[in-house]
């Protein structure tokens, strides 16, 4: 028992030492994006009030803000827009594919992933959104607690080579942000846009490929294992495929990019060896961009 | 061995293993690389793709052809290739071999070739155990058939010598040789001789003969003649043959006394000549200066000469008593001996004080009675290093009193008043004619013509030391040359004058001959053999057959006669000789050598020695197919995509870049510290390794910059350590070693730097800092430790300052130089023997530069140490006393650096109330 302790507790100090690492990292990238385009437009968010408007047609009654609207003759009403904070659902390939770096300099896939996903969800929480994972597990809430959960949440690492998003438990009219190299098989993803366009839940794709996964720069006599090891294929010129794999890649992301078309989501290919602040900054303009 | 043109194999089956190639061609070509497994995520869209050649991925045409011809190198290689093997027909044979060789100067160009193919002769005669035996013609020996091992041994040992093989060799060869049986190998040096014809005759009778020769060509130097202003050089060459341009060197001493090259000037042989001219025209001090001339890379005594005197023309002064005698020549006391000497002689002219400082060879003074004092000096300091000088009568001396009464040390005799005439018109008898030279004489030898007649003569008084000085004389017995040595010269003198009036002597070619034998003039350059009879001829330096000039050592004396005329041998070797007065060369070449190929009849076969050497390829082959296969292993990487050139090639770079970064910031230091050192002046200490003696050392030296800045106008800088290994020290006026028995012995580089910065004004303070406990000397153990510092460096004799020292006064006057101790041991360089005190004066004047070390215990550093703040660092003595004696050691640190900083300024002040009297005050 004492040991199971020992070890659990060994484990968690494993962990949690990745995490400072992580969100200091994520920070800084969210931190970036904040200084840089929306600091001072997002000050006072928090607040209920946003703006009075005056009554126009349509209005209900009810939301006429009576204290305002005593002191004229105008009718005036309260606006709330931001009153009710959006629901952000993070879904982050933990398949072992993301596990792999062609360099020693470039960070793996999942890595850029993590970060990437973690510092939009700094942002958003920021900026009162809830955010929370797909699924049951780690449902949306806001502050800087709901932070260290989804840090602590994403350094989980699945077994399986490819995995798939999990779709359930979307919250309708909510925003999704997947990130994977969407390298396995894609027909879960599509179930699963379509189920999130059928309650309205609008999002982004964020592709995180290798550059060597772009490039295929490989030649000879070749047995390509996944990262799992599960899927191998042997080929006696590398070389001579180059070609049709880059179709079939150009095939895929050609397939994602109409997909999120279809279902109104935003589609970006972001390679690890480009900033992950471009990225970023990506995703909150899609995210943004939905706001308006 | 099997042989293929050239080429031979020693294991030729072997290459039976080039028939698999084609077998392995074809594996190779089935069989494709070894697949590289890699992770790739993105295998899932390679899922269900194929391969669009369904063959295997062949192995690209030029890697198999690499990797067959590694294989076939390997093969090859282990067969055994030899280049140019040794044939074994060449001298096939068995019984006895006897090799003969004509070792003389003209072998010594190719003897490394020779060596060679001798040992390849000796290889194979060991292997078929045929006795052999060694005969060298120049040096023949008792023939004795031995094993070919044992002459191996003595291969290396074999020489050429510098002479070569004549009747008399050839002559005591022949009766070595046994009787019959065996074949002969005879490698000849290519000249034509007659006294070959009988050798040749005997070795052919008694067997097989066989010729190696070199085809190269053979260069000779005659010597060197001096014509017409020029030095003029010769050089022949064996075979005719293209136009050729070879470098004659001159070799010599140069101003500072090291051999070196004085002359280098290429010489050209017209296509088909044999023989070349080249003029060199050098000035008379070069000339003089060279020692031997030699073809440049020519390797043999033939092609070095060595000039002797016959270059070196003399300096001859000329003065007469009087000069001015316009319009008749022919009574000029100068115009015989200017006809005689100006074919090889340099003359000089003008007043004796003049031509003095010249120093000439020989000063000829031609009737001049009397001398003025200084020039007398000038005379006799300039004989004592070997002059000659050479005085003839006449009427002046005549008629003065030089060395009348006592002898004059520029005359040989002492003169009797008025000299003497006879055979004139006012006298009775006839004129003298000259008795034959006494056989010690120097013109012993020289045949008297009938018509030189004396009429007039100085006559010489009678002393006991006359007979030994008279060196001619006439057949009455009265003294016509005499001669005296002085110092290293000699003075001659001539009883009669220097032109025709007193005598015939100076018309008759006597007079010149005389002349030469005084060395007056130089002589010919070949001198008759007659001339030389009865002299004896000491080797200086002698050539070895190669040509190099070596010492002379212990070689006994050459007769005169046998140094021309003999034939060069064991007894008498090329080199130069040095007689009574000059020296003769005698070179391998001379003027009458000539140059002919020898002929061999067509029944000898002729081998040339440029036959290519055997060379064993294998260890190459196997060689490159390590390089092939080397190729085959990065281009195998760079097919299968695993080569990374990129990374490989940075690392490489790094490498390369990171070397002269470290160079320049240690060249950075460097000038970093001298820019620290020289910036103001700024005294230094000697870092001892011993942590505390540096800081107080350091503190020590502080404390008299600070003392120096209050009181001087010496504003030194901060002092500084110096590490004696790496620093420089030539910044700094001071250095102060403190000593302790536990630091390290500088290196001999740090030794030679020390020397170097003593003998350039600077100064080191030794410190043993145990006058409390030792007096000075090796008592204590810092006193031996500074024996063994001191001991390399360049220390002049010391001595206790003396009370009239100038550190007694450079800035305070002090008579004692404590220090935290106060012992009066302090050394100094000792005044030289000759310093005394003038009347009058109250120091003596004593050494006229800094004194190069000062010795002494007093540990003046602790005396002199203040703390940062300037509080003293150690106490000194007790109370008031302390204190004093401290000032008093301040004062001698400022004396001291006065010292080095003004050297012997204050000795100077001692001539001040001279100078101030002379300026009239």
């Amino acid at each position: 028992m004492t040991s199971d302790i020992a070890q659990l507790r060994q484990h968690a100090q494993e962990e949690a030492s990745r995490f400072p690492a992580l969100l200091a990292r994520a920070d800084q990238l969210a931190g970036t994006v904040l200084l840089g385009e929306h600091g001072r437009r997002r000050a006072g968010l928090g607040d209920d009030f946003w703006q009075y408007r005056p009554l126009r047609p349509g209005d209900t009654w009810r939301s006429i803000d009576w204290r305002r609207s005593g002191r004229g003759d105008e009718q005036f009403v309260r606006e709330r827009e931001w009153q009710i904070a959006q629901s952000v659902q993070l879904w982050v390939d933990g398949g072992a594919s993301l596990r792999f770096a062609s360099d020693r300099n470039l960070p793996s896939k999942a890595d850029r992933a993590r970060l990437v996903a973690l510092a939009a969800a700094i942002l958003l929480v920021r900026g009162g959104e809830r955010v929370g994972l797909t699924g049951w597990a780690l449902p949306p809430r806001n502050g800087d607690v709901q932070i260290l959960r989804l840090a602590e949440a994403l350094a989980e690492e699945g077994e399986a080579d490819y995995s798939a998003p999990e779709a359930r438990g979307m919250i309708p009219h909510a925003r999704a942000i997947f990130v994977s190299d969407f390298l396995g098989d894609l027909d879960p993803i599509e179930a699963a846009l379509t189920k999130a366009a059928d309650r309205g839940v609008r999002g982004v794709l964020l592709q995180v490929l290798d550059p060597a996964e772009e490039n295929f720069p490989f030649a000879g006599r070749t047995i390509f294992q996944s990262v799992g090891g599960t899927i191998a294929h042997e080929t006696l010129k590398a070389g001579d495929l180059r070609e049709k794999y880059l179709a079939r890649l150009a095939d895929r992301k050609a397939r994602l990019d109409h997909l999120s078309r279809l279902t109104g989501w935003h589609y970006l290919c972001h390679h690890t060896n480009d900033s992950a602040q471009n990225a970023l900054l990506w995703i909150w303009r899609a995210m943004d961009g939905g706001h308006g | 061995m099997t042989l293929l043109g050239p080429l031979g194999f020693t294991a030729p089956w072997l290459l039976l293993g080039l028939l698999v190639l084609p077998v392995l061609w074809v594996i190779l070509r089935a069989v494709p690389p070894a697949p590289i497994r890699r992770l790739f995520p993105g295998v899932v869209l390679l899922l269900g793709l194929r391969d669009e050649d369904q063959v295997t991925d062949r192995t690209p045409w030029w890697l198999l052809l690499l990797r067959m011809l590694a294989v076939a190198a390997v093969i090859v290689g282990l067969a055994g290739p030899v280049l140019n093997p040794e044939e074994d027909g060449q001298v096939a044979g068995s019984g006895p071999l006897l090799v003969v060789m004509d070792a003389s100067w003209a072998s010594a160009r190719d003897w490394r070739a020779e060596q060679m193919a001798l040992e390849s002769l000796l290889a194979r005669a060991e292997r078929e155990s045929r006795p052999v035996a060694l005969l060298r013609l120049t040096a023949p020996e008792p023939v004795q058939f031995q094993q070919a091992a044992v002459l191996r041994a003595r291969l290396t040992g074999l020489r050429p010598e510098p002479w070569q093989p004549d009747e008399p060799q050839i002559a005591t060869a022949l009766d070595l040789l046994p009787e019959s049986g065996f074949d002969s190998y005879w490698m000849s040096d290519g000249l034509d001789r007659d006294s070959r014809a009988p050798l040749l005759a005997a070795l052919e009778q008694r067997g097989d003969l066989t010729v190696f020769e070199s085809p190269r060509s053979l260069y000779a130097l005659h010597p060197a003649r001096f014509e017409e202003g020029h030095v003029r050089l010769t050089a022949r060459r064996l075979r005719a043959g293209p136009e050729t341009e070879v470098q004659i060197l001159g070799h010599g001493l140069d101003p500072a006394g090291n051999p070196a090259v004085l002359v280098r000037a290429p010489l050209t042989f017209a296509g088909d000549a044999t023989e070349a001219e080249l003029d060199l025209s050098l000035p008379a001090e070069l000339r003089a200066r060279i020692t031997r001339f030699e073809v440049e890379g020519a390797r043999s005594a033939g092609a070095v000469t060595l000039p002797d005197d016959s270059l070196r023309r003399r300096e001859v002064a000329l003065i007469a008593g009087s000069e001015n005698r316009e319009g008749l020549e022919l009574l000029s006391p100068l115009h015989y001996l200017h006809r005689a000497l100006e074919a090889d002689a340099d003359i000089l002219e003008g007043a004796l004080s003049d031509v003095l400082p010249a120093n000439p060879d020989v000063i000829v003074l031609a009737d001049v009675a009397t001398l003025s004092p200084a020039e007398a000096q000038g005379v006799t300091d300039w004989l004592d290093q070997g002059g000659t000088l050479l005085r003839f009568a006449g009427p002046r001396l005549a008629g003065s009193d030089v060395s009348r009464e006592t002898e004059d040390p520029l005359m040989p005799v002492r003169l009797r008043a008025g000299g003497r005439s006879v055979g004139g018109a006012m006298s009775w008898g006839e004129p003298k004619t000259l008795a034959p030279f006494p056989e010690d004489s120097p013109f012993a030898g020289l045949a008297i013509p009938e018509d030189v007649t004396v009429t007039s003569q100085v006559m010489a008084q009678p002393d006991p030391t006359l007979a030994s000085r008279v060196i001619a004389q006439l057949t009455d017995g009265t003294p016509l040359v005499t001669r005296k040595r002085v110092g290293q010269g000699q003075v001659v003198l001539v009883h009669v004058t220097a032109n025709a009036e007193w005598s015939t002597l100076p018309l008759s070619g006597l007079f010149v001959q005389m002349l030469e034998r005084l060395a007056i003039s130089a002589m010919p350059a070949t001198p008759a053999p007659e001339d030389l009879a009865g002299t004896v001829w000491q080797p200086v330096r002698v050539l070895d057959a190669f040509g190099a000039v070596g010492d002379a050592g212990t070689l006994p004396g050459v007769a005169g006669e046998d140094l021309l005329a003999a034939a060069l041998g064991p007894d008498l070797r090329p080199g130069l000789y040095q007689g009574e007065d000059r020296s003769l060369a005698r070179n391998v070449v001379t003027q009458e050598t000539v140059l002919e190929p020898m002929m061999w009849p067509d029944s000898v076969p002729v081998e040339g020695l440029s036959r290519p050497q055997e060379t064993p390829l294998s260890g190459w082959l196997l060689a490159l197919a390590i390089a092939l296969l080397l190729a085959d292993v990065v281009a195998s990487l760079a097919l299968s995509g695993r080569l990374r050139g990129a990374r490989a090639a940075m690392v490489l770079l790094l490498a390369l870049a990171v070397a002269p970064v470290q160079g320049r910031a240690q060249e950075t230091a460097a000038d970093d510290f001298a820019r620290a050192a020289t910036a103001e002046v700024t005294l230094a200490h000697v870092l001892t390794g011993d942590a505390r003696l540096d800081e107080v050392a350091g503190a020590g030296l502080r404390g008299l910059t600070q003392t120096l800045f209050f009181r001087t106008s010496v504003e030194p800088a901060e002092p500084m350590g110096v590490d004696l290994e790496r620093d420089e020290l030539a910044f700094f006026p001071l250095l102060y070693w403190p000593v302790t028995p536990s630091q390290p012995q500088p290196s001999a580089e740090a030794y030679a730097k020390l020397n170097e910065y003593l003998r350039s004004g600077g100064m080191i303070l030794f410190d043993t800092r145990d006058a409390d406990v030792a007096g000075f000397g090796a008592a204590s153990p810092e006193g031996r430790k500074l024996r063994e510092l001191a001991a390399p460096l360049d220390i002049p004799p010391l001595e206790p300052v003396p009370q009239d020292h100038v550190l007694t006064r450079t800035f305070y006057l002090l008579q004692d130089f404590p220090g935290r101790y106060n012992s009066r041991d302090v050394w100094v360089e000792a005044a030289p023997p000759d310093a005394e005190l003038i009347e009058g004066m109250p120091f003596r004047n004593l050494n006229d530069n800094v004194t190069p070390v000062v010795i002494g215990g007093n540990d003046w550093a602790s005396a002199w140490a203040v703390e940062e703040n300037g509080a003293p660092m150690v106490r000194i003595g007790s109370g008031f006393a302390g204190e004093r004696q401290r000032e008093i050691a301040y004062r001698f640190g400022v004396n001291l650096v006065m010292h080095v900083l003004t050297g012997n300024y204050k000795s100077d002040q001692v001539h001040v109330p001279a100078l101030l009297d002379r300026l009239g005050q």
